[in-house]
């Protein structure tokens, strides 16, 4: 048993995600209950999967954000800005999706070197310029169309958002669901083949083995839920939602991104110290504006992903959202003081949030009790996460 | 102590070592911040296998000649000259690439990091894809940590979670992996109990044998009288003196500190004793 607890130890398991597993867990099955099986059916698991995807993609490069000690304000309206300029290019001006997707991109770039450069050059705290942010890009969403939505009808570009077309089918997603399990476990084996040649510690083989079983089942079991589920008058069933393929991906970069290379390991060392970031060379500014810059790359991802999801821009576009994107990624255990944050937790915290918000909306509770309790959940979240930190002596 | 075996991976070859050529010289350096002379016409000069302790009251700009040296703020005017050469030392990384490697009183450490990815930071090892070597940085960080201290072994924690000690052994080791040719201490003993502050002696030691400079700030007199060759010491910006430490008395030092005033019947050196 000693043996065993020592290899746990040493395994290094982040035991805040575990818990937060089991908290979405326990959501999903009181909700169950609840609401008579619906919670758990197929479609309704395929829709939250859905729905979350825009917040849970601005949730992860809001982790980095927050882990420098800087915070983005402005992400919901330049969403907006963006979401608005792509449609009214292609509804207004006939552009091709290509075209209007990389227009948006230049002016999430060009919005995003603005802010950064006030930021990383100029010394204006980040939330002053984002909170100014915040009202002038949706002002620029209202300017774009003067007021007008703008419809889309572009069959490819509408898949992107999920909906009736915007499952990729079984097979592909089961071909997409084995190509990861036999890249964690590739990675786990390479892993131990490194540590070993460098004279590292290893985990036991039966540790290592249970690590990478879990995220297997949990990929596998994914798979076969969105494989489930079939729209009545559609031959075949949806498979996995672009969108929620689009999200996978881009936290798989954005995690790839701060465990392997200089850049994310920058970002933490500068929200843990800025002093000790500069004092031992690390090129602050560029990397602030680097960070800047990916933020405009996934605020346009996720722009799109909106109108398409919508079928149309409006100036209203992500209205709020900066709140529900900083909401997932704080509920998802990121520090408001900076230096620490997960990409995993801004998943679950995404997932979570729009998991207690689906499950009260199904149980027909009204908005403003839901508003009132999507609240609190917040600052049980926070409460929750000073406490942990004291219990760990991981004091910030 | 063999430092070279095990930094093989890092470029900078040792250069060799003429124990009579000046390592470091510090001309007519000034520094104003606003309208205050935090250093006034300082000139300083640090020779291989020496110690020069500089000492100096709070505010007497010992800290800001030394992080210019270390490139952390620019210099207004003056020279730097690292052997024989005029250099230009403008960030951190120019003054790294020079072999001058500092430990601040604050030890410059990213709290939330562990001990492997302080070692490295600013200087991580990678890949032949241009990632990080995690574990090749983990198992090179374990050499020169176990070399500084045999106990310290839980090393993938954060480093806020370690002892003063073990904060130190992280913040020596950025020093001496790296092959430091100048080393700043910055009150390398200030957060150290007496076993630690015995284990930085004795490094300093080691690291004067093997040819490093070394500027140590301290206000421990018993430091600076146990480890120095040389002490300057700075009042209000300027320098009031540099003598041989085994030329004057701890109360003349101390009168150098608190009264600016130089010390009757010694004679000041630009050269240590040989």
């Amino acid at each position: 048993m000693d043996t065993m607890m020592q290899s746990i130890k040493r395994a290094q398991v982040d035991w805040r995600m575990v818990l937060m597993s089991g908290v979405l867990v326990v959501i999903a099955l009181v909700f169950n209950i609840l609401s008579d099986g619906i919670f758990l059916s197929a479609e309704n698991l395929y829709n939250i999967a859905q729905q979350t995807a825009v917040v849970g993609i601005l949730a992860t490069i809001m982790v980095l954000i927050i882990v420098t000690r800087h915070i983005d304000l402005s992400v919901g309206s330049v969403l907006g800005f963006v979401g608005v300029l792509i449609a009214y290019l292609m509804y207004t001006e006939n552009w091709s999706w290509q075209a209007a997707s990389l227009a948006g991109l230049a002016a999430a770039i060009a919005a995003a070197v603005y802010q950064g450069a006030l930021v990383a050059f100029v010394g204006v705290p980040a939330f002053v310029v984002t909170l100014g942010g915040l009202m002038s890009f949706r002002g620029a969403a209202y300017l774009v169309a003067d007021g007008k939505t703008q419809p889309l009808s572009d069959p490819f570009f509408l898949k992107l958002g999920g909906g009736f077309n915007g499952g990729i089918g079984t097979q592909a997603s089961w071909i997409i669901g084995a190509v990861l399990c036999v890249g964690l476990i590739v990675s786990m084996v390479a892993k131990r083949r490194a540590k070993k040649a460098y004279g590292v510690p290893t985990n036991s083989a039966l540790v290592d083995t249970v690590i990478v079983l879990i995220p297997i089942a949990i990929v596998l079991a994914f798979v076969a839920v969105m494989n489930a589920y079939q729209i009545p008058n559609k031959p075949e069933p949806q498979g996995i939602p672009i969108p929620v393929l689009i999200w996978g991906a881009v936290a798989l970069v954005i995690s790839f991104l701060v465990h392997k290379t200089r850049f994310g390991r920058y970002i933490f060392a500068m929200g843990g110290n800025p002093d000790a970031a500069a004092l031992v060379g690390i090129p602050v500014r560029k990397v602030t504006i680097l960070l800047f810059l990916l933020l405009a790359v996934l605020t346009t991802i996720a722009a799109i992903v909106a109108i398409s999801r919508l079928n149309a821009g409006t100036n209203s576009l992500g209205n709020n959202l900066e709140l529900l994107v900083i909401a997932a990624t704080v509920i998802g255990g990121t520090a408001l003081a900076g230096g620490s944050g997960t990409i995993i937790g801004s998943v679950l915290g995404a997932l979570i949030m729009q998991s207690i918000d689906s499950g009260m909306l199904l149980l027909d509770i009204s908005i403003g009790t839901r508003y009132i309790i999507i609240g609190q959940v917040l600052i049980a979240a926070v409460v929750f996460d000073v406490a942990y930190r004291k219990w760990t002596g991981d004091v910030l | 102590m063999n430092t070279s075996s095990n930094t093989a991976a890092v470029a900078s070859a040792k250069r060799a070592v003429d124990p009579s050529k000046c390592l470091v010289e510090l001309r007519n350096i000034k520094k104003a911040f606003g309208g205050v002379h935090a250093v006034d016409d300082v000139s300083l000069n640090l020779y291989p296998g020496e110690v020069v302790a500089v000492l100096g009251h709070n505010g007497a700009g010992k800290s800001t000649l030394m992080k210019m040296l270390a490139g952390a703020y620019p210099i207004d005017s003056g020279d730097v000259v690292i052997s024989g050469e005029k250099v230009h030392v403008r960030t951190p990384a120019d003054a790294q690439n020079l072999g001058i490697e500092s430990i601040y009183q604050t030890l410059a450490l990213a709290d939330n990091l562990d001990s492997v990815a302080n070692l490295f930071l600013g200087r991580e090892l990678l890949t032949k894809w241009r990632t990080l070597d995690d574990h090749r940085m983990d198992a090179e960080a374990r050499k020169v940590f176990h070399r500084l201290n045999k106990n310290f072994t839980n090393v993938r924690i954060p480093v806020r979670r370690l002892s003063g000690g073990q904060r130190q052994v992280v913040a020596i080791s950025r020093a001496i992996y790296f092959n430091a040719q100048i080393l700043i201490m910055d009150e390398p003993t200030a957060a150290l109990g007496p076993e630690e502050t015995a284990m930085v002696g004795n490094l300093i030691q080691q690291l004067k044998a093997e040819g490093v400079g070394i500027f140590l700030i301290s206000h421990d007199m018993h430091d600076v009288f146990a480890l120095s060759d040389r002490l300057s010491v700075m009042k209000n910006g300027k320098l009031v003196g540099t003598y041989r430490t085994q030329d004057v008395t701890e109360d003349e030092v101390l009168g150098m500190i608190i009264l600016g005033k130089q010390p009757t019947g010694k004679t000041q050196t630009e050269r240590p004793a040989r």
